[in-house]
């Protein structure tokens, strides 16, 4: 995890996001002396709903800014990712794949090739980046945990815009081909030199095989209304001035 | 406080328990809901829609149930009075949060309308099924509050309470409702806004940099602050310290989840509420909540024109369930007759705190309906002539509608 934190820590005063107003919503634990370094407020929930707790927060405060980290987001997570691609809800989701379920030795995640976990699986697996794309999002990018300076790029760009956004990090899980005790440098030496980078490639061509590379790169990248917007626009058609903007002073009190 | 004065709206209207508990909503200052559609809790969503521009509160139907409580906790932490609305199917899938809830201990309310079960049942017939999934539902150890209305007013009224109990002890608070409540048409009574008691929100006010968002107060209640105001806190659904920092160690387990019961556990004479008529020379007390009190106050009445001592005991809130009345009454009283729209629920509460003191009849409604008047006074008469002290709890056969 440690080399995500340290990118998105970049990503963010890459950015142009205001810090006070960002809050990272995730169903994994962070060492939270991490956060308090990182300063930002910090909700660890229920497994695989991050992006469901952010949807509330952002229509809350639409100041916000959402970071969801999300280990099962394709799993338990799957229909909150696809409807809010829909919606295209403002936030940026960061999907932490490491293929397989950490606690329990060899489980494998939807997003295993054939042949890559310990106890296999012969299920076909998720295209986090075109699942991600097919059902909305404005931008879409698959990095590895060593992509160190294009994974910061990513999450900048991606704070940036407006919208929905999804990141794939291929981080290491400790049941992939290697002992726990020697995952470190040798499994992200593996992605590396394992992995081509191809930009604006179609999401359609970057699902991960078995043998071949992994494709890495920015996918994705355009404009949509967000929810906000088209709620916003929608209700003032219909109410004219007696609309309130939505999250504008809601409510008066 | 300022009141938005077009939340509430102050007169006489003719509205259903649905219509009223959204009216009710707006009027406690609830400016967030989000739901998934379901039948019979469908209208508090339209009725909702047509007044949220003006009132200028939020609304977004969600992809399940799952994920409605989770955006409602969320908005919670921005300072938004949040709701939800379902029922049973719904409430089912809310479990797992409704426990996240508990645990961050975030204010918000959830209505269950109650339909028949198991699994899909019948949608648009009335049930009282889920009271124990309300107490029991999600895992772990939580104590939970709820409302159980009998009418639109009711409904209004409890759900004024609802927020300012979620508020007071930084908790979800549940309303029962049930599909006969909640589609019943009655004549609501809206206070004036300055009438209506709001309980704040608890918010820490000290330095930025010391807030914890789980320190208690003497009460055992943590102050909150809204999300965004830079006070840079975490919060995590594992077992916590005051930091909100998780602790996998069995004395912060007892060191956190502890004060989360008893916060409502000490409080619990102050949190029930209950109408208790006529049980002063009674032998017979009929223990009642929802949409049962219809044909529970008709059954009192006739079995009073026919001479029997019958009181009564109208549960505003069930949970938590009012032990120490139970206990008290059982000591005076032969029986006790406790009609459900069920097949045995709060009438076991009821057993366990009479500890053999008095008979408990219980009268199931599972598929008699709502108005079976006949049955319920029967049993008080079957109660009556009950001589010996039973133990267990003695189910009245219904000589009607039983297959």
């Amino acid at each position: 995890m440690n080399p995500i934190i340290t990118a998105f820590a970049n990503g963010i005063k890459k950015s142009g996001v205001e810090l006070s107003n960002m809050v990272l919503v995730s169903d994994i634990p962070f060492e939270p002396e991490i956060i308090k370094e990182l300063g930002v407020d910090f909700f660890h929930i229920t497994r695989g709903r991050a992006i469901a707790f952010g949807t509330g927060l952002k229509l809350g405060n639409p100041d916000l800014k959402i970071v969801a980290f999300i280990g099962d987001l394709m799993t338990l997570g799957g229909n909150h990712l696809v409807h809010s691609g829909r919606r295209n809800m403002e936030m940026l989701v960061i999907c932490v794949n490491n293929f397989v379920y950490r606690e329990i030795a060899g489980t494998p995640a939807p997003s295993v090739s054939p042949g890559f976990s310990a106890f296999s699986t012969f299920e076909k697996p998720f295209n986090a980046p075109h699942l991600a794309n097919s059902c909305g999002a404005v931008f879409t990018a698959r990095w590895t945990a060593l992509h160190t300076n294009d994974l910061t790029n990513s999450i900048a760009n991606a704070l940036d815009k407006r919208g929905f956004s999804v990141i794939e990090v291929l981080s290491p899980g400790p049941n992939f081909y290697k002992d726990i005790n020697q995952i470190d440098s040798e499994l992200l030496d593996f992605y590396y030199k394992n992995s081509v980078t191809k930009n604006n490639e179609d999401t359609r061509n970057v699902e991960i095989t078995p043998g071949e590379k992994i494709i890495t790169g920015e996918f994705t990248d355009k404009e949509k209304p967000t929810f906000i917007d088209t709620y916003n626009a929608q209700l003032s058609k219909i109410l004219g001035d007696k609309f309130i903007p939505h999250g504008g002073q809601s409510g008066g009190d | 406080m300022k009141t938005n004065l077009k939340a509430v709206l102050t007169g006489t209207h003719t509205l259903s328990g649905n219509e009223a508990f959204i009216e009710g909503a707006f009027a406690a200052g609830c400016r967030f809901l989000a739901a998934y559609p379901i039948m019979p809790a469908i209208e508090t969503i339209e009725r909702y829609l047509k007044r949220s521009a003006e009132v200028g509160a939020t609304f977004i139907q969600m992809e399940d149930e799952i994920s409605a409580l989770a955006a409602v906790i969320g908005a919670s932490w921005t300072g938004k009075k949040s709701m939800t609305v379902t029922s049973g199917p719904g409430f089912s899938n809310m479990m797992e949060h409704l426990g996240l809830g508990v645990m961050l201990e975030t204010p918000c309310v959830i209505v269950d309308v109650q339909q028949s079960g198991p699994s899909l049942g019948i949608p648009t017939r009335a049930g009282q099924g889920d009271m124990m999934q309300a107490r029991w539902g999600s895992h772990g150890d939580y104590e939970v509050i709820t409302l159980s209305p009998s009418s639109p007013q009711e409904m209004f009224d409890f759900t004024i309470k609802a927020f300012n109990f979620s508020e007071k002890y930084r908790t979800p608070v549940i309303i029962m409702s049930d599909e006969y409540v909640a589609h019943k048409k009655e004549k609501v009574i809206i206070p004036r806004a300055d009438e209506i008691k709001i309980t704040p929100r608890r918010y820490f006010k000290g330095q930025k940099d010391k807030y914890l968002p789980f320190k208690r107060d003497k009460d055992f209640v943590p102050r909150m602050v809204d999300i965004g105001d830079g006070y840079k806190f975490h919060v995590t659904g594992l077992t916590h310290d005051d930091k909100g920092y998780p602790i996998m160690l069995e004395e912060c387990q007892e060191y956190n989840v502890h004060p989360i019961l008893w916060k409502i556990r000490n409080d619990t004479e102050k949190i029930i509420e209950f109408q208790e008529i006529g049980t002063k020379d009674a032998e017979i007390v009929i223990v009642y909540y929802g949409a049962t009190s219809g044909a529970a106050s008709k059954a009192i009445k006739q079995a009073r024109d026919l001479g029997i001592k019958v009181g009564s005991l109208k549960l505003d809130t069930v949970w938590p369930f009012p032990d120490k009345k139970i206990t008290e009454l059982a000591e005076k009283v032969k029986a006790f007759v406790v009609p459900e729209i069920n097949y045995g629920q709060i009438v076991s509460e009821v057993e366990r705190c009479s500890y053999g003191n008095a008979n408990v009849v219980f009268v199931s409604h599972g598929e008699n309906g709502i108005d079976n008047t006949e049955d319920i006074v029967s049993a008080i008469k079957l109660a009556l002539n009950e001589e010996k002290i039973k133990k267990g709890i003695i189910e009245y056969q219904s000589q009607t509608g039983r297959v």
